[in-house]
């Protein structure tokens, strides 16, 4: 067993210890610490590897990682119907304490990629982040939610899924192998993001053909990266397909390293 | 009843998560799920967490754990085929599971290659009582192709469309594409046979998302023979949902048919709850 599988310790915590969390030890005393927060949906089982190697690398670096699952999702307690914005958000900065009481390090920087970017900037006051990498965030919910619900209806008649097509009431109220609340749904719609509460750099990988809506967010251009190749994020024939980007990994753990 | 965090297995390199219901019975089988290709423990769109927590409620002690390399687990460090890699990693998820709820017996449930993975443990180790193969192995028989063309032959759209497909299938995907050789059906069939007569009980459920090679209920008898009709296989195919089940309604009717299998076959000992 190598010492880095050691490092690794599942655990629940948080109230009720309802929330699952996988801390990723620094060998060495950790110099920083960084929390990852998770996407949700599918999203967040592709990106489950990404994740993992990420952490991976930033603990080669010395830096003290928590990987998590917010209530409602992955390994945490909850059913998918449950997950809730407002909920999120808290789990988010009760996971960035957890971090801290493990670690011993006060100054956590958050990273979060789609859904996840978005929960990482909008808990950055409360989790008291030191800066945000946000991955491809999703700034404008209302487009979000009506790509979502395409896709999700395009599913329907999907002849590489289905042998025959589905009814609409056998897709309704889901999103790409989820349930969603009507709650959720307007939570996320009415998602829209001017200025971040933290420094936060800007890692953008949309497709040429996404709408991006950057403008108006970040003020100060040096602080948006383009990443290639483009992320496939919304491609339905590739919704079970994991979400794997060495670039990524190597801006991440560069801005971490260079930060104060 | 709360779920608790493991890392565990021989090398320490395996992580899993226990449900353990507060009162199993030492008689009661324990329900270990095999991770779906390389999705890690929680299973396509949570299936495998979902399952073991209705089982879990229905007082069966259950683990979904990754296996070496998956998800998050780690190499063991050993020099093992993959074969012998997820026999031992299943034999330590069983060593975990009965020392935290006393369980002597396993059901093993796998989706795709978790199938497999199940089918392989299965043929060897005593320990397994039963086990549930979802999109487990298949082959392409006679009715198949029949059922396949026959309605295609009489389609005349479909021949319209026959060039432009041609077409675009030569120009290719340009993706890789990653498969693992299925055993061959004789041997299946034969492996199949012996589980039976060491008493194991075996439930099959196929999806239509694995319609290229099997399209029909008829078509469990045509791949493995009268052992079909054995009173401890159960088969079921599920026409309507697609291989990893997007859809919720299907998720809903997969696990009530694997908790109906259970209760009939593996019935929680008196007593226990969650």
């Amino acid at each position: 067993m190598s010492a880095r599988g050691e490092a690794e310790l599942p655990f629940y915590f948080g109230p009720e210890r309802a929330l699952f969390g996988l801390f990723h030890a620094a060998g060495t005393p950790a110099r920083k610490a960084v929390l990852l927060c998770p996407p949700l949906g599918q999203d967040q089982i592709r990106c489950h590897r990404l994740y993992r190697q990420l952490a991976q690398a930033l603990v080669a670096d010395g830096v003290a990682v928590l990987r998590f699952d917010y209530y409602g999702t992955g390994d945490s307690a909850g059913d998918s119907a449950e997950v809730d914005w407002e909920r999120c958000i808290a789990d988010a900065a009760t996971a960035a304490a957890e971090l801290r009481a493990r670690s011993g390090i006060d100054q956590v920087f958050a990273f979060g990629a789609r859904l996840g970017a978005s929960i990482a900037l909008a808990s950055a006051a409360q989790a008291r982040f030191a800066g945000v990498v946000a991955w491809d965030p999703v700034l404008d919910g209302r487009a979000y939610v009506e790509q979502l619900d395409a896709l999700q209806l395009a599913l329907r008649i999907d002849r590489a899924r289905f042998m025959q097509p589905r009814k609409e009431t056998d897709v309704a109220a889901q999103w790409l192998g989820f349930a969603i609340s009507d709650s959720l749904r307007q939570q996320i719609a009415g998602l829209h993001f001017k200025r971040p509460a933290a420094p936060t750099l800007l890692l953008e990988s949309l497709p040429p053909d996404r709408p991006r809506a950057w403008n108006g967010f970040v003020v100060d251009a040096a602080t948006i990266r383009s990443l290639q190749p483009p992320t496939p994020w919304d491609d339905p024939r590739r919704l079970e397909v994991a979400i794997l980007s060495h670039p990524l990994i190597q801006a991440v753990t560069q801005h971490v390293r260079e930060v104060a | 009843m709360q779920e608790q965090a493991f890392r565990f297995g021989r090398a320490r390199h395996l992580v899993g998560i226990a449900g353990l219901p507060s009162s199993a019975a030492r008689e009661t089988v324990g329900v270990i799920v095999l991770n779906a290709g390389l999705v890690h423990r929680i299973g396509p769109f949570r299936l495998h967490v979902e399952m073991t927590r209705r089982l879990n409620a229905q007082g069966y002690p259950t683990l979904r754990f990754d296996l070496s390399t998956i998800g998050d687990s780690a190499a063991s460090g050993e020099s093992q085929t993959r074969h012998q890699q997820i026999c031992a990693d299943v034999a330590d998820a069983m060593k975990l599971l009965g020392e935290q709820a006393a369980c002597q017996r396993f059901v093993l449930i796998g989706l795709c290659s978790g199938s497999q993975s199940a089918h392989m443990v299965a043929c060897s180790d005593a320990r397994v009582a039963g086990a549930v193969f979802l999109d487990g192995y298949a082959y392409r028989t006679l009715g198949y192709h029949l059922r396949y063309y026959v309605p295609r032959l009489l389609d005349v759209k479909r021949w319209l469309g026959v060039f432009s497909r041609r077409r675009r299938a030569q120009q290719g995907s340009g993706e890789p594409a990653f498969t693992v050789a299925p055993l061959p059906q004789a041997v299946v069939r034969a492996d199949l046979a012996g589980m039976l007569e060491r008493g194991l009980k075996l439930c099959l459920i196929y999806s239509g998302g694995i319609s290229r090679y099997f399209n029909h209920a008829r078509q469990f008898r045509e791949c493995f023979g009268g052992l079909v009709r054995h009173p401890d296989v159960f088969t079921r195919f599920f026409k309507e949902a697609d291989h990893t089940y997007i859809l919720t309604g299907d998720r809903n009717r997969l696990l009530e048919q694997i908790e109906r299998w259970l209760a009939q076959n593996f019935p929680v000992t008196a007593g226990a709850s969650s």
